[in-house]
């Protein structure tokens, strides 16, 4: 049983994790599917696998119900464990990488409530910052936001790193989606957003496209999809849209790496792409009835 | 956001198992990931399931291309593994691009698509329009152009290719609303010309009856065919007059005893009057003529000149525009544009463009007669006849699997200004968004991506954002194809770009051990972190080896040397070992103190560099100053002296001996330099 699948950066691998706790590697190039690597370290069911960016080398995340997180890199044309975090005392949900100009930073969400930060540090030295009792009950999903440096426009100097704001969003059983932001090297919760009537299962933060304004999309057990906009740059006002309401759990919503379609998939077997444009088109894609 | 105002598309997921499984999904950057999971898994186990996957299904041509049929059974997971086997889909929604023969078509119209964009824009009223007329008709020849190359593949390769004439049906019909679309639209044609076009129209794309045509004409006896008729019908219907008369007068000379009757009706025939395209004549005065020789055509069929000839009859009825005559002739028309072209020919000939939409509304429910519904085709064009451009577009969206069509026409249709400012939830307009669409479909294409640049640097609101977006996700398999992208990303000022980029072909290069090129992308990236890390590569293997690998580089780091410290210690050193290797040792050892001293060496390397010192100090010539070998001799001191006590013990015999090396050679050089200046000053 498949819980994830993930295709790289490029489009050439996927990387698929499984309830046979083995994290699977494919070159998919030109059509084809080849067995590049079978990973094994997990020792319970792997939810969730997630890719770095390519500037730090082949690295990938995979997170379980055994409560670690793995993170795996390719040296020399293998693949192998180069860091294991076992802080978590419960099945940690969902693993999500920032954007890689803050470096190479992963969070990761659990069902003991906590949110994780493991940033890679160099020579092999990973820090961790945990944000304890993030969502009461469990935290089911993390997203990060596009990285936007405040007057961006202005070109840093060379070797100076520009002051970036770190967001990411997450969700969790407590049906909150809520927001939080770096500040001094601390991390605070800095939105609550409410909305949900049961747990939140995903959130997804839409990848920008030079607007003002952030978007991210929710969903939820009691089978909502919302879109919260926020139009200042300061993140105070979020305000959501239902985008649907389904008859059934929604578990899963990702963006289009242009964010001009949302991709949601629901417990009634359905994958809906919606796109909010002219010709709104929506696709569903569904298993064969054959 | 409001709700979706069509029901969607289904695309069904073959093999995909309803039963024991959900779908979850994944975005790639050109493709959706799909897998059979059971969500809830808190709990449950994962039921097992092993099916075997069905082969690709081939749409029926006849059905129009409603759906995005773009499925490819990719499938991972284990196939051939236990019970817990599940599998993975990969969705991607535009196939066309990888179709060889449509290659063609991408490449040459985005030719055209770049010329339109910089075309003179100062160009007004008609020449303009003439200008647009051109471009419009390039792009159909581009359609034609492919149509045929997709032909010949389809008879060449028929059986592994069956849906090639698929594509050619596609190809036909895109032509056919396009064609269209430049008459009503672009070339905007008025009353008169615009049956003459829609007559060429008809002529140009109603090719079922072709092959009958040909094969009446080239028959030994033509008239004697049993389907010389049919062909006689099917020019007076497309209104080929002389071809039709030419025909007859075969007929004629067959047939003495109907001599009189054909006279009369080749008469008519040559008489009729058609708008013309030049100015010689006014609406009103065709009219007039076109009045009274409908009335003459009427008094000789009335007469029952034609009453023994059933054939010529329904041609001289015809010729009347008689509904109930032309639709007998269903067949040889095929399809209701046909039917409505002939009934203007017929009936109103001087119809002006506003007026179409009933004739054409009627034509088509006077020939489908309630028997068959409207395919999408048939709504597209009656939108055109509509003049509901705007409908046009959205149904030929929904229809067609690629942007191609939509992105390219509607472009054009803005360049006429014929569409109004539509205000979509992003605020851009609809040219925009097609044209963002249908260039993003080529971003997953090897090479056609370079194509999409163009169309992203057209598109004023988000081409610079999803160009960026996009480029970023191109496979860099190549240095070549690496630097291909950076230069597009440089000329356009995409700073992040080209550091992302930099830093991502300087960690491949690392990986695979190709140091120089590693430290040069490093470089470029203005990566300081990623120089150092290289640069103590460099170090760590001249250590190992006692050579630099890659000196041209190293040799000419020139200003870049100072993007990090280590990386400017390396450049100096090797300029050290340049300058000793060309016996400029005074120099040398300047430069090696400094090095020391002004602390560009890290600490590690001090004891590297005083043994290399070693040699200068053994020289004949006296090459260290009195001043420069107390600075040396500190530089000793203080590295010994760091090392604590502990340390001091487990330093090995090596270490030790070299240290003592240096001492001794350290102070015979003092004394021997407290002589040379002490004499210098003595004389």
């Amino acid at each position: 049983m498949i819980h994830d699948a993930q295709m790289d950066y490029y489009g050439t691998r996927l990387a698929t994790c499984s309830s046979d706790r083995s994290v699977k590697i494919f070159d998919v190039r030109n059509g084809g599917q080849i067995l590049i690597a079978d990973l094994r370290g997990h020792e319970g069911p792997v939810w969730q696998v997630a890719w770095a960016h390519p500037m730090y080398g082949n690295i990938l995340a995979s997170c379980s119900y055994d409560r670690k997180v793995i993170v795996w890199k390719e040296e020399n044309g293998t693949w192998e464990k180069t860091y294991e975090y076992t802080g978590h005392d419960s099945s940690v949900n969902s693993v999500c990488w920032a954007p890689h100009d803050y470096g190479l930073i992963l969070a990761c969400g659990s069902s003991d409530g906590a949110i994780s930060l493991l940033s890679y540090t160099g020579d092999g030295q990973w820090e961790v910052k945990k944000i304890s009792n993030a969502h009461t009950i469990g935290c089911n999903a993390v997203s990060w936001a596009p990285a936007v440096v405040p007057g961006s426009l202005i070109e840093q100097p060379s070797g100076q790193k520009p002051n970036y704001i770190k967001r990411f969003a997450s969700g969790g059983c407590d049906n909150l989606v809520k927001i939080w932001k770096e500040e001094d090297g601390q991390w605070k919760e800095e939105q609550k957003l409410e909305a949900h009537s049961d747990w939140v299962r995903d959130v997804a933060w839409a990848p920008s496209i030079g607007l003002p304004t952030s978007t991210i999309a929710s969903c939820s057990q009691d089978g909502r999809v919302f879109i919260w906009t926020c139009d200042d740059a300061s993140g105070n006002s979020w305000s959501p849209k239902l985008l649907h309401k389904f008859n059934d759990v929604v578990w899963h919503v990702s963006w289009s790496i242009t964010a001009n379609i949302l991709a949601v998939s629901g417990g009634d077997n359905k994958v809906t792409a919606t796109s909010d444009h002219y010709t709104r088109f929506a696709m569903f894609l569904e298993p064969d009835e054959n | 956001m409001e709700e979706l105002d069509a029901e969607p598309p289904l695309m069904v997921v073959p093999g995909a198992d309803p039963v024991a499984r959900q779908l979850c999904f994944a975005w790639g950057p050109a493709e959706v990931l799909v897998c059979e999971t059971l969500f809830g898994r808190r709990g449950g186990s994962p039921i097992p399931v092993l099916r075997p996957i069905p082969g690709p299904r081939s749409p029926s041509p006849t059905r129009s291309p409603s759906r995005p049929r773009a499925l490819t059974g990719c499938v991972a997971g284990t196939g051939e593994g236990g019970p817990s086997a599940s599998r993975v889909f990969v969705v991607r929604k535009d196939q066309d691009i990888y179709i060889q023969t449509l290659r063609k078509l991408f490449n040459e119209s985005h030719g055209i698509f770049i010329g339109l964009q910089r075309s003179e824009e100062e160009l007004v009223g008609k020449s303009r329009k003439a200008q647009l007329v051109q471009v419009s008709k390039n792009y159909r020849s581009v359609i034609r152009a492919c149509m045929e190359d997709m032909h010949q593949a389809a008879c060449k390769f028929f059986e592994t290719w069956p849906c090639c004439f698929f594509q050619v049906s596609i190809l036909s019909a895109m032509e056919l609303i396009w064609n269209l679309c430049e008459i009503l639209f672009v070339e905007a044609a008025a009353a008169g010309p615009l049956l003459l076009r829609l007559l060429d129209w008809v002529r140009l794309h109603v090719c079922d009856v072709d092959n009958m045509v040909r094969e009446v004409l080239s028959s030994e006896n033509p008239s004697k065919h049993k389907l010389f008729w049919n062909v006689v019908d099917v020019f007076v219907l497309q209104g080929r007059m002389d071809e039709a008369r030419h025909l007859l007068s075969k007929e004629a000379s067959a047939n003495p005893t109907s001599v009189n009757m054909y006279k009369i009706l080749d008469d008519l025939m040559k008489k009729m009057p058609v708008p013309s395209l030049g100015n010689t004549q006014t609406l009103t005065e065709m009219e007039l003529k076109w009045q009274h020789w409908h009335e003459e055509c009427q008094r000789y069929l009335q007469d029952g000149t034609f009453a023994s000839n059933s054939h010529m009859e329904s041609i001289c009825k015809i010729l009347l525009g008689d509904e109930d005559a032309i639709l007998e002739k269903k067949e040889l028309m095929t399809t209701w544009y046909h039917f409505l072209v002939t009934r203007l020919l017929y009936s109103h000939p001087t119809v002006k463009p506003m007026e179409l939409r009933f004739y054409a509304q009627s034509s088509m429910d006077l020939f489908l007669g309630g028997e068959s519904s409207p395919e999408p085709l048939d709504t597209i064009l009656m939108a055109a006849f509509e003049f509901e451009m705007h409908q046009v577009i959205k149904e030929c969206s929904i229809a067609l699997s690629n942007w191609w069509f939509v992105a390219h026409l509607t472009d054009l249709l803005d360049h006429c200004k014929l569409l109004q400012s539509h205000n979509l939830y992003f605020g851009s307009n609809m040219r925009e968004f097609l044209l963002l669409e249908y260039a993003s479909g080529l971003f997953s294409h090897h090479s056609l991506w370079q194509l999409g640049v163009d169309y992203f640097d057209h598109c004023p609101e988000y081409g610079r954002v999803y160009l960026e977006l996009h480029i970023e996700r191109i496979p860099l398999n190549t240095e070549q194809k690496a630097l291909k992208v950076l230069r597009i990303c440089e000329q356009r000022q995409m700073h992040e770009q080209v550091r992302s980029i930099c830093k991502i072909m300087a960690m491949k290069a690392l990986r695979n051990n190709r140091l120089g090129s590693a430290l040069s992308w490093s470089i470029r990236a203005k990566d300081a972190a990623f120089a150092t890390l290289i640069s103590d590569r460099f170090l760590k293997d001249y250590c190992e080896r006692g050579c630099f690998s890659d000196l041209d580089l190293i040799d000419n780091l020139g200003p870049s040397m100072l993007l990090s410290d280590r990386l400017t210690f390396l450049g100096k050193y090797r300029e050290f070992h340049r300058l000793y290797g060309e016996k400029r040792f005074s120099e040398a050892a300047k430069l090696l103190l400094m090095l020391m001293t002004a602390h560009i060496a890290p600490c590690s390397f001090w004891m590297t560099l005083l043994t290399d010192a070693l040699p200068l100090l053994e020289q004949k010539e006296v090459v260290f100053s009195a001043e420069q070998t107390y600075e040396l001799m500190r530089c000793l001191e203080d590295l010994t002296a760091g090392k604590s006590d502990k340390q001091k013990f487990q330093v090995d015999d090596v270490e030790t001996m070299k240290v003592e090396m240096l001492r001794l050679a350290l102070a015979r050089n003092l004394a021997r330099v407290i002589v040379k200046e002490g004499t210098l000053e003595g004389s």
